[in-house]
């Protein structure tokens, strides 16, 4: 999480940068409306979301290197005890090739059990949790850009396929059941 | 004084003769893309969308009268099961003659992200035991799930059973909450309402990174040591090869089917406690009233003994086994020991009540 002073920092810039945006985009729609025509039209228009996603962009990275650093930190905190666990149990460099046979079982076996644990863990299982999920959010803002890049060239956006998918989901079901009521009626109709 | 060097000149000699064998390795075999995994002769005889019914040819004279489907997972591709001709589980239960179906799921696409449970369990699964029926003039049929598809069997046999003769539940996913993997760590903690409804599709990236966290360093390092190291082994190297492209071919699982997958079995539990439904309709263990037989790997890290083991308990069969094994989660379908031993115990239990 984002200390207070940060947080603060952040909203100011947040609010200066929308501030401006909207203003801007005010003061130059007229101008825009008469000068541009088609595709650039719709770009000005939705330059605000962009903008705002952008911002949003910045304060999900924030939290996204937060929990990244955990993660590694987390991968490098294990590798540290599990090289220590191996140094211990082996303590002199081996010699020969049964020697770096054996060393390499007991260094597979130490840290695939110390790896294993910690995957296991719950302090694990949340942060890398919390990863995906700020990763999926940072997706979704860049999913959100482009869908503004294209409606502004007239292709349909994401949601808009989404319900095209649905749609066609929902008539597939439809007519499975129509078919299988036909086959029914027509296997009653066999039986008389 | 110049210190003497005391290098074990078989050391030298190791490290020589590996450097030969990465280098010899193209020229000796196949690359993975080269591989076909089609092994056993079939033909399909239904497709629905993705999906494909494979029926496989008989490889004796004789069969059993009832045919046997399997429901392949959800994750990676049916191959496994007939993953090469010495080690295949189809190619075995036709020589102890089974007529043996394969319900292949295909390769879904983004357009495929709204199909749930229901389509799957009453829609394609439904399907291809209606077509069986029909095509083998059976009022019923076996049923085997393995893995994620023993979890799409197991919701089928509760609300089919009128059409399932013989339950087989091979290393099912059932019980979420006592499942001890890694896998199940992770989907505990996993947002996939989010996860939907950003990607779609649950992409085969994060597949890739759940398998990466399974014993990542034999799996990521030692394996493929052994595999240069055996580079002259025809036999090790075409089964290695095979095995790896199968764990490569991830396809991606429709949105909406992963999305109640985790949540009603590994976040909330629901199959087990009686309280999941599939398009509407409830789904109660009890009703699986057929003869059922459940097969666990002792050594299972992707589905854990006490993840599958409690369908045993819950289901209404009176004629119900439980056999356990010692070995791993695709060392039980695919591997000298599935052939030895899983398998005849298997065919044994089924031929009785084919």
């Amino acid at each position: 999480m984002q200390s207070e002073p940060s947080k603060n920092t952040t909203d100011y810039y947040k609010h200066l940068s929308l501030f401006w945006t909207d203003i801007i985009h005010l003061m130059s729609s007229k101008p825009q409306a008469l000068s541009s025509i088609g595709p650039m039209r719709a770009f000005a228009s939705n330059s605000k979301k962009i903008s705002t996603e952008l911002i949003e962009i910045n304060d999900d990275l924030m939290e996204f290197n937060q929990y990244l650093t955990e993660y590694y930190k987390q991968l490098a905190d294990t590798w540290g005890i599990a090289q220590k666990k191996t140094n211990l149990k082996v303590p002199d460099i081996p010699q020969d090739v049964e020697q770096i046979e054996a060393f390499k079982r007991i260094w597979i076996d130490i840290f695939d059990n110390d790896f294993t644990e910690l995957f296991d863990s719950e302090k694990f299982g949340e942060n890398y949790g919390k990863l995906v999920s700020k990763e999926l959010e940072l997706t979704k803002h860049w999913n959100n850009i482009t869908n503004v890049i294209l409606q502004s060239v007239n292709l349909p956006s994401k949601e808009e396929i989404d319900e095209v998918y649905k749609e066609m989901h929902s008539l597939k079901k439809r007519v499975s059941k129509l078919e299988l009521e036909l086959k029914k009626q027509e296997m009653k109709k066999n039986a008389k | 004084m110049q210190s003497e060097s005391h290098i074990d000149p078989k050391i030298v000699e190791e490290i020589l003769k590996f450097s030969k064998n990465v280098i010899n390795a193209p020229k000796l075999v196949s690359a993975p893309d080269e591989i076909s995994l089609e092994v056993t002769p079939h033909d399909i005889v239904q497709q629905i969308d993705k999906t494909r019914l494979l029926h496989y040819r008989p490889l004796t004279e004789k069969q059993h009268k009832t045919p046997l489907l399997i429901s392949y997972a959800l994750i990676n591709r049916y191959h496994i099961l007939d993953i090469q001709p010495e080690k295949s589980w189809v190619r075995n239960l036709l020589l102890q003659g089974f007529d043996v179906y394969m319900l292949d799921w295909g390769t879904p696409t983004s357009m495929d992200k709204y199909l749930d449970f229901d389509d799957y369990v009453n829609g394609y699964l439904d399907s291809s035991v209606e077509h069986i029926k029909n095509e083998s003039s059976s009022e019923k049929i076996s049923l085997q799930g393995y893995c994620t598809g023993g979890t799409i069997a197991t919701t089928y046999a509760s609300l089919h059973p009128e059409s399932v003769k013989n339950y087989i539940a091979t290393a099912p996913v059932i019980d979420g909450w006592r499942d001890t993997t890694v896998i199940s760590n992770l989907a505990k903690h996993m947002d996939v309402d989010k996860m939907v409804d950003t990607i779609g599709n649950m992409p085969p990236e994060f597949m890739y990174y759940c398998f990466s966290v399974l014993k990542p360093f034999e799996q990521g390092i030692e394996k493929y040591v052994k595999f240069f190291k055996n580079i002259d082994n025809k036999q090790f190297v075409d089964n290695f090869l095979r095995v790896e492209k199968w764990l490569g071919d991830t396809p991606p699982i429709p949105g909406e089917l992963f999305k109640q997958w985790i949540k009603d079995i590994y976040q909330e539990n629901l199959l087990i406690q009686n309280k999941m439904y599939v398009g509407g309709e409830h789904i109660d263990l009890k009703k699986i009233d057929m003869p059922i037989f459940t097969q666990i790997a002792v050594g299972d890290h992707l589905v854990s003994p006490e993840c599958s083991m409690p369908l045993h308990y819950a289901v209404g069969s009176e004629d119900k086994t439980l056999r356990m094994y010692p070995t791993g989660h695709v060392g039980m379908i695919a591997s000298s020991l599935s052939q030895k031993k899983v398998l005849p115990e298997l065919g044994q239990w089924l031929a009785e009540r084919s």
